[in-house]
């Protein structure tokens, strides 16, 4: 199946790693959350959240309206599976790392749709690239999917 | 339409994400970046604080640029200065001016330059290892008064006020760090004209203070008890908090609502005077050996006619002229954080897109390119001195910076550092 790959992001960071995994994958649909509407989240069958995080633990800007009208409308989405890959600052932000992906799984979760694999996360602050985390994650994802 | 060629003056956030949009929406079009220093990323390098290296990891993003497409670089020219902007405009298509602003604003009171005030740019640049800044020794003493009320104010705070241990994972040089410790700081005041729910403080950014192992935390936040606003909140939550008083090495107190008002030096120190912002009569006085002015950026030094170019509202026009375009704190003022940078960005490549659909672009009359490429410090030079300063990282630190430009080209051209 197809997948979506929805990103939400604040610097670009979240954008450059969901267009790593767009192109690893070749065959997926690329969609900023700042051009979705719920209809993409109700149409699709299996997505991938690429998030970061801002501020307090807070969706980045672009996201928060697309959040906002999938808490209003409460889709069924019992046919949807995702998985998510969160994206973070340990160092600075040590009690809010990497909220901004487990925010989706919640809301998605909690509308009905099945999480693959677990929440993968990133640290800017730290050594590793997003791309040598997000790459095999994906793999094993797709494998499960 | 053919592609335009195009040149960034500014190799910061402001220009980088101009690159990468103007990348997007143009996939054949030469672009060049010019930078007055020999390596890339602006503020990302000598702003954003030493101990953010989260933020600084945008850079990833702006190294693909180079790496894999097709934009470059060239360092170590000013515009303005080594190469006159009219000689750059007639060779490209395009230019976009993103070259920042390096001024400090001043205090503008009495005695605002005494001895013992310093600029929270050049500060901000010292601490960063800054080429500018390289025979600079601020004047720090044992009390620190910080005045304004934004994230640079706190990013001096903190670091005056965390132990050496808390800069693991930062790239603060040891030399810069030895200093610091060395001023032996006691008291760290922040000061603002505004009460606490004014200030422009990030509050996420508040939150590290209450993690600080030597020193503690006040903020007198009186007159904004009952606001509810994110950062009296924040500013509530952080007082009484890092190092136990009985413990701390030093105390740092955030105070609102006051306006400088002159400053003076009694005893070889200097003692600044303020009014409450309320108008209420009452005055204080600081006596303190350091006073550092985070209020704000102005041009500063530059050979770019940036005052000319100003509109009533203090901003400079997305597009200045047919082909000169501007982008970032050049453009705008010295407002606004990295990603309003990058929504900036995207509308004056939207811009500069729709005057190239539709020919509202100058013609190119000569080439300069060759000449400007001999002249440079190449994206090559900037990985061997990225590569240097990594390999040469102290333990704790992330990369030690070259400190100066004359090494920083030696290193580029692949000579022994002098």
């Amino acid at each position: 199946m197809k997948p979506l790959i929805l990103y939400g992001t604040e610097t670009g960071n979240a954008e450059m790693l969901a267009e790593d995994i767009a192109s690893h994958l070749g065959d997926a649909q690329l969609l900023n959350m700042s051009d979705a509407t719920v209809a993409a989240l109700t149409a699709a069958g299996l997505l991938i959240v690429v998030c970061s995080t801002y501020g307090e633990g807070e969706l980045p800007s672009g996201a928060r309206a697309l959040h906002a009208a999938v808490e209003a409308a409460r889709p069924d989405l019992s046919n949807l599976r995702f998985a998510a890959f969160s994206l973070g600052d340990k160092a600075t932000y040590p009690d809010t790392f990497a909220r901004g992906g487990a925010i989706w799984a919640e809301t998605l979760s909690a509308l009905g749709a099945r999480q693959l694999g677990e929440i993968a996360t990133h640290d800017a602050a730290g050594a590793d690239l997003a791309e040598e985390i997000a790459l095999p994650w994906i793999d094993d994802i797709m494998a499960e999917a | 339409m053919s592609a335009p060629s195009i040149a960034i003056v500014g190799a910061g956030p402001a220009g980088l994400f101009t690159a990468q949009a103007l990348r997007r929406a143009l996939p054949t079009a030469p672009i060049t970046v010019i930078d007055r220093l020999p390596v890339p990323f602006g503020l990302l390098r000598y702003g954003v604080a030493p101990d953010h290296q989260g933020t600084k990891a945008i850079a990833r993003q702006f190294e693909r640029l180079f790496e894999r497409e097709n934009v470059r670089f060239c360092g170590g020219i000013e515009v303005g200065a080594d190469l006159p902007l009219e000689t750059l405009r007639r060779g490209h298509t395009i230019v976009v001016l993103a070259a920042g602003l390096q001024g400090d604003r001043p205090l503008a009171i009495p005695g605002d330059d005494l001895p013992g005030i310093i600029g929270s740019g050049r500060l901000t640049r010292w601490f960063n290892d800054h080429p500018d800044e390289a025979g600079f020794d601020p004047p720090i003493g044992r009390r620190v008064a910080i005045i304004g009320n934004g994230n640079v104010a706190l990013d001096i705070a903190r670091i005056f006020a965390k132990s050496e241990a808390e800069f693991a994972g930062s790239d603060l040089s040891p030399r810069t760090l030895a200093r610091i410790s060395a001023a032996g700081v006691e008291e760290i005041v922040v000061i603002g004209r505004g009460q606490a729910d004014a200030a422009r403080f990030d509050p996420a950014l508040l939150k590290e203070f209450t993690r600080l192992g030597e020193t503690h935390v006040k903020a007198e936040v009186a007159g904004s008890e009952a606001s509810q606003s994110p950062v009296a909140t924040a500013l509530r939550e952080i007082d009484g908090t890092g190092a136990l008083p009985g413990n701390a090495r030093r105390r740092l107190t955030f105070r609102f609502g006051l306006t400088p008002k002159h400053i003076r030096s009694a005893d070889g120190a200097l003692v600044l005077h303020l009014a409450r912002t309320s108008g209420d009569g009452n005055e204080a006085a600081i006596a303190t050996d350091t006073v550092i002015t985070a209020i704000g950026f102005d041009a500063g030094r530059t050979g770019l006619p940036r005052t000319e170019w100003l509109q009533g509202d203090g901003t400079l026009a997305v597009r200045i002229a047919p082909g000169l375009y501007a982008s970032g704190w050049f453009r705008r003022g010295p407002r606004g954080t990295i990603p309003d940078n990058r929504a900036e960005a995207r509308e004056v490549a939207d811009r500069i897109v729709a005057d190239v659909s539709c020919g509202a672009v100058p013609a190119v009359s000569t080439d300069i390119q060759a000449d400007l490429f001999a002249r440079a410090v190449s994206y090559a030079g900037w990985t061997a001195i990225r590569d240097r300063e990594i390999a040469e990282a102290p333990a704790g630190r992330v990369r030690i910076k070259c400190p100066t430009a004359a090494q920083m080209r030696a290193i580029a051209a692949g000579a022994p550092a002098p």
